[in-house]
């Protein structure tokens, strides 16, 4: 037994291992790409800017704009599923009085 | 149903039963400010809690899109209250369900908002972004430094032969160059509106052409000086930077308060 053992083994608990972890950081990674809309703004204050320079007509800031609208609602719905904070929509005074 | 569709159907047919806030200003009576508000123009009015008030119109319960024609709304607002009274303005999109809500909010956070209001008397926002164009900076840093005018001549004299070592080395130079002078136009715009400003924050700046994003906190009274030394600066870099000057705002930048507030559910 011993290292022998681990090596003979390996086959077989290397590849759950490796595929758990693998999944796990792949949840994340996606889970963070889902929920996270600072591109998105990102690209809308860019967009804004274009608009500001001259680069861009009317027309094309608001079919852009629309996209973005877009984005950002679906980056909402993914913050409600996992249960993160979203901004907008109505709000109270916490009663626990600890901020968000 | 997406939030935007609930937004247009829900202006036609459902009561107006939420609170949009716009801002908290000084005021301890009742006034309107017109038929202004996000919503295709709402009524805009004070709700009060001593001598506070929360600056409001009716809305359906609904998450407005930062689209630009409600962000413009929303600023609009603010604006208008502006001429009269230095506000703290609110995030966009703040919905409360009732006028009590409002009311528990400046009751709650009362002394915060009181000694924001002070420390922001007469002070007004301005939002300075810079942009460079880079070809033009390109020339000037080739006609002002010598190496690289050395080097470059070199390369388009001895075009067959020049080695990419050299074209590489060329790229390297004019790259530190034009950090360098970023940030010395950076560092002198920022020196020279010192003296006409109270304070100044850096934001991320947006896209590859831009070397400023900043936003000024100017006391009132120097709105003219800070205007004319704005407009002096872009004189002195007319031929490198294009210059994007916007305000008065309300202290956007400069108000930091965490609001302890929930979801309304």
């Amino acid at each position: 037994m011993g290292l022998l053992t681990n090596i003979l083994l390996a086959p077989f608990l290397g590849p759950v291992w490796g595929t758990r972890w693998t999944l796990e950081k792949v949840d994340r990674v996606v889970r963070e790409e889902l929920t996270d809309d600072t591109p998105i703004k990102e690209d809308l204050m860019a967009l804004q800017l274009q608009l500001e320079m001259g680069e861009i007509d009317d027309d094309e800031y608001v079919r852009r704009e629309a996209e973005i609208m877009k984005r950002l609602r679906e980056v909402r719905e993914w913050r409600e599923k996992f249960g993160m904070s979203t901004s907008g929509g109505p709000v109270r005074v916490a009663e626990s009085g600890e901020p968000e | 149903m997406t939030p935007a569709e609930s937004a247009s159907a829900a202006t036609e047919s459902t009561p107006l039963e939420g609170k949009y806030v716009y801002c908290i200003i000084r005021n301890d009576r009742s006034r309107e400010f017109g038929e202004i508000g996000i919503g295709s123009g709402a009524r805009v009015y004070t709700v009060t809690h001593k001598d506070l008030s929360a600056v409001v119109s009716d809305t359906p319960i609904v998450i407005y899109d930062p689209t630009r024609e409600n962000v413009l709304a929303h600023e609009f607002v603010n604006e208008t209250v502006m001429r009269e009274f230095t506000l703290i303005p609110m995030s966009f999109g703040t919905i409360f369900r009732s006028e009590n809500d409002v009311r528990a909010l400046l009751n709650s956070t009362y002394q915060a908002f009181t000694d924001v209001l002070d420390k922001m008397q007469d002070k007004i926002e301005f939002g300075l972004k810079i942009l460079w164009d880079r070809d033009s900076v390109v020339a000037a840093i080739e006609r002002d430094n010598d190496e690289i005018r050395r080097l470059k001549d070199e390369i388009t004299r001895n075009a067959a032969s020049s080695t990419y070592f050299a074209r590489m080395q060329l790229g390297r130079l004019v790259e530190a160059a034009m950090e360098e002078a970023s940030n010395r136009y950076v560092n002198d715009i920022h020196e020279q509106l010192k003296e006409v400003s109270v304070a100044s924050r850096s934001s991320k700046v947006i896209g590859d052409r831009m070397i400023l994003n900043a936003a000024f906190l100017v006391e009132r009274k120097d709105e003219k000086s800070f205007d004319e030394k704005v407009k002096a600066i872009s004189l002195q870099y007319e031929d490198l930077l294009t210059f994007k000057y916007t305000g008065p705002w309300p202290p956007y930048n400069f108000v930091n308060i965490k609001l302890k507030l929930e979801k309304a559910t």
